[in-house]
């Protein structure tokens, strides 16, 4: 008895181990096919060459999709809603998200390296594109684009050219791409407390300093100046644009031009005052002590609230809407409004940008050499920026209870119903809701339908953001397209030097926040200078000059 | 007695045992077999990815294959100890661990004592379960719990210290450099110290009674019984948990301070060997950069954990 059932539990504990070895080999094997995936390029040509266009609808398009930013989620899931649920009937084409569980970076690495690559990535242009290109992960684009009608119609060519990488194919599908100036950054006030303390002028650096005290002695338990997640520069890019003229996002690269040079930022006189300038509004507690350490949430709240006395960022349009949104549920009177962009007493309002478009667009969607037909994926990209697909997305179906009601006599124009005018909280809603599934967003289309709905309303009828748009933000952005995709491979000597210069940049950049001095301040900046000069940053500005002036021929057409 | 009862697990039983091997083997092959798994899981999960390692010498490149990358020798370590940072990170990372053990190693032992204290099992077991319930939770959860709690604006220490006016401005806890350390070790000692915990308890609950009936006839106080009978008698499994704990020195950590210091400003005092490699290495794609950091830290607590077990022999309390 005793032996039998010792063999038992010996047959059952080697039975265990066996599947837990053939389990792992089984996996293994899957793995392995997926390898080649880098001769993938050759495969691409010969589908590209087959003349017939991919027709949506004709059979079932499965496509998987990966959000490159730790903040994304493709919700709501495709199919869930009356929208993608009508594309996915009609169009036959089914959109499953790979989730980046919050960890984008870590969860990208992983698919490269296991070689499960998803059919579209999704997120920042530049040096993540390129070593996917380089690894011969991606799938060019050139020769589906004038094939199929849409992108070729709405991408300027121009911006086409800057897009393509250095072996001169494009493999990026840019996302809000236009030609016209446009973009969120700038200066949000507290309508309320303002008209309280008798709005005074709020032009400059100085007359925001005495405002936000006068703020903190009137309203001590109201946040003066509220600058959103400063971590990643939020508010305090915002200050320094105040204190330089043309200033196009430079913290970007740690470097302004100087002639056709690029130089150190730390150096920069205007950067400096700006970072004095922080850190005094910081050290007077005029700025939220919170700065460095605060989530999104807890910004939010403070917004919603009406704790915030002046707000900037780089997309208050979105943030400031909800909460003017749910100030005004209680009190008419409260609110937020924009100002003009702040700028340092002496300076050119007229060049100060609190923040920057270019004409590509703020990020692209890639396919991969995973995708089993990429033209497929690329025939559906095409439909999603196409009129009538911006159309959906933006306006929801079409229908006598909708939005809008058929087309225009040019065939593309939708014919908007009166609920535009009656709905529009509904309308900012079902914008919202399909915002993060807007991956080929079309600029030009979907701006020129926003203006003609705001002719039609009367003011207080007008949606808060694209009043604030339409009325100051895109007239106080720069046109940076000249300064986009400027940095170095991070695998060559120069990005290695541009990753430790971040690392010193992040670090500074927060520690001059909690300067006790202005002195400290700027001797921290001094040191950030040359801590980045001895990693090497210096080969790395005459790389980034070489890459814009690069950019700048481009644009001149040569 | 109480020393007897926890020896018996190392003596060897005094039977004629036979020489061989093989024979030896085939008399326990039903226990051998259950640690087959283990070892496969071992072997699997831990020995073979090893070959990885190799990445360390070269300079590995996303899309090539590990063969066709170049061999550069030591190039990666060289650069990690001539970087400006390496001082740094191992200041902090020694300080940090250091301090995590010698306060919260100690931490859960004597929560256990006092536990064994406490007469009411209803209350015993109330606070067992309230101690060890943090454990559970993620880290990312506990960091947003923190954040809000110690937020300058509206947070509710910073509003409990003002309504008591101890404080008239609010305190910026999780930005000055000096506090990061205390929030850091006594975060990580309120998450873990129940769970911890139960393991000695465990061990306490081994021990003869007749030893403390013994000792109170002898006229010993409480505190005379814990030190002199309780302490002793868990004392083997305190050296173990202690030389693993020494092994792990060079891990000060990683999600704990990845979200308790988000604030750049903290770095001086808050980077450590894992969250540089995580930062500098993985997400700047420097795999090899990454590996070799890595790879020195594994194999100075290699160097650490033999240390302490060497030590630890003496007392006849080692791992090995």
């Amino acid at each position: 008895m005793k032996n039998k059932r010792k063999l038992v539990g010996s047959v059952f504990s080697t039975a265990m181990a066996l599947s837990l070895v053939v389990g792992c080999a089984s996996n293994n094997e899957t793995k392995a096919p997926n390898e080649p995936a880098k001769d993938g390029n050759n495969k691409v040509e010969e589908t590209a060459e087959a003349p017939k266009l991919y027709e949506l609808g004709k059979e079932q398009l499965d496509i998987t999709l990966f959000g490159n930013y730790a903040w994304y989620a493709a919700t709501p899931k495709w199919g869930s809603e009356e929208i993608t649920k009508y594309v996915q009937d009609t169009k036959k084409v089914t959109i499953t998200e790979v989730p980046n569980g919050g960890n984008n970076v870590q969860k990208l690495n992983t698919m490269i390296a296991s070689g499960e690559l998803p059919d579209v990535i999704w997120g920042e242009r530049g040096t993540d594109v390129e070593r996917l290109r380089e690894a011969g992960l991606l799938v060019p684009l050139d020769d589906y684009i004038d094939k199929y009608p849409n992108l070729k119609k709405w991408l300027d060519p121009m911006a086409a050219n800057m897009l393509r990488s250095p072996d001169g194919k494009l493999y990026t599908f840019p996302n809000w791409y236009s030609n016209r100036p446009y973009g969120n950054a700038g200066w949000v006030v507290n309508k309320k407390i303002y008209n309280e303390l008798g709005a005074p002028k709020l032009e400059t650096t100085d007359d925001l300093y005495a405002y936000l005290k006068l703020v903190k002695d009137k309203y001590p338990k109201v946040v003066p100046f509220e600058s959103d997640l400063a971590a990643e520069g939020q508010g305090i890019d915002q200050i320094f644009s105040a204190f330089k003229e043309n200033n196009l996002s430079f913290t970007r690269f740690y470097a302004v031009p100087e002639g056709d040079k690029m130089v150190s930022i730390y150096k920069d006189q205007g950067f400096r005052e700006s970072v004095v300038y922080a850190a005094k509004l910081f050290r007077e507690k005029l700025m939220t002590q919170d700065a460095m350490t605060q989530t999104r949430d807890q910004v939010q709240e403070k917004l919603n609230n009406g704790k915030v006395a002046v707000y900037a960022t780089s997309n208050p349009t979105v943030y400031a809407m909800q909460a003017d949104a749910e100030l005004r549920k209680t009190d008419p009177e409260a609110g937020y409004i924009m100002i003009m962009p702040i700028y340092k007493e002496g300076l050119d309002p007229s060049k100060i940008f609190p923040g920057t478009f270019n004409k590509l667009g703020w990020n692209s969607a890639v396919i991969t050499t995973s995708a089993k037909d990429p033209e497929a994926v690329f025939a559906f990209l095409d439909y999603w920026t196409s009129p009538e697909a911006m159309t959906l997305q933006m306006f929801g179906l079409e229908g006598e209870d909708g939005y809008w009601n058929g087309l225009e006599a040019d065939g593309v124009t939708p014919k908007f119903t009166e609920k535009v005018k009656t709905d529009p909280a509904g309308l900012t809603k079902l914008q919202g809701k399909m915002d993060p599934l807007m991956w080929v967003g079309n600029t030009v289309f979907v701006d020129d339908l926003k203006a003609e709905i705001q002719k039609t309303l009367a003011e207080s009828e007008r949606n808060w953001a694209t009043y604030w748009q339409s009325e100051i933000t895109w007239k106080t952005q720069g046109d940076a397209t000249e300064f986009i995709d400027l940095l170095p491979n991070p695998e060559t000597e120069e990005g290695i030097a541009f990753q430790r210069a971040k690392d010193i940049w992040l670090k500074v950049r927060a520690q001059t926040l909690y300067a006790k001095s202005d002195e400290e301040a700027l001797a921290m900046l001094d040191k950030a200078h040359d801590d980045s000069m001895s990693a090497g940053f210096d080969k790395v500005l005459v790389k980034l000059a070489e890459k814009w002036h690069k950019n700048q021929e481009i644009m001149k057409g040569k | 007695m109480a020393q007897l009862s926890v020896k018996t697990v190392e003596s060897k039983p005094p039977l004629k045992r036979p020489t061989n091997k093989f024979t030896i083997f085939m008399k326990q092959i039903d226990l051998q077999l259950m640690v087959l798994p283990a070892l496969a899981l071992i072997i699997l999960f831990s020995y073979v990815p090893m070959y990885g390692i190799m990445i360390a010498f070269q300079d590995y490149k996303v899309g090539n294959s590990f063969s066709s990358s170049p061999w550069v020798g030591f190039k990666h370590f060289a650069y990690f100890f001539n970087s400006p940072d390496f001082a740094l990170v191992m200041k902090n990372t020694i300080i940090i661990s250091l301090l995590k053990f010698c306060i919260g190693f100690p931490a859960p032992i004597i929560l256990a004592l006092m536990l064994n204290e406490v007469r009411r099992m209803r209350f015993k077991r109330i606070v067992q379960t309230v101690t060890y319930l943090p454990h559970f939770m993620s880290w990312v959860i506990i960091g947003g719990l923190v954040g809000s709690i110690l937020a300058t604006d509206n947070g509710s220490i910073n509003m409990l210290l003002q309504k008591l006016n101890l404080i008239n401005e609010p305190i910026n806890f999780l930005s000055v450099p000096e506090y990061f350390k205390t929030i850091l070790v006594s975060t990580n000692i309120w998450k873990e110290i129940g769970f911890g915990s139960i393991v000695y308890l465990a061990a306490i609950a081994g021990v003869d009674p007749s030893s403390y009936e013994a000792a109170s006839i002898d006229g010993a106080s409480r505190f005379k019984q814990i030190y002199l009978i309780t302490l002793p008698s868990i004392m083997p499994v305190v050296s173990i948990f202690m030389i693993l704990a020494i092994g792990n020195l060079l891990s000060a950590g990683f999600e704990d301070i990845l979200v308790l210091a988000p604030n750049p400003a903290l770095r001086d005092v808050s980077d450590v060997i894992d969250t540089y490699v995580i930062r500098v290495g993985v997400n700047n794609y420097r795999y090899s950069y990454a590996t070799a950091v890595g790879l020195f830290k594994a194999v100075v607590s290699v160097g650490l954990l033999t240390m302490a077990n060497v030590v630890a022999k003496r007392s006849g309390n080692s791992l090995w």
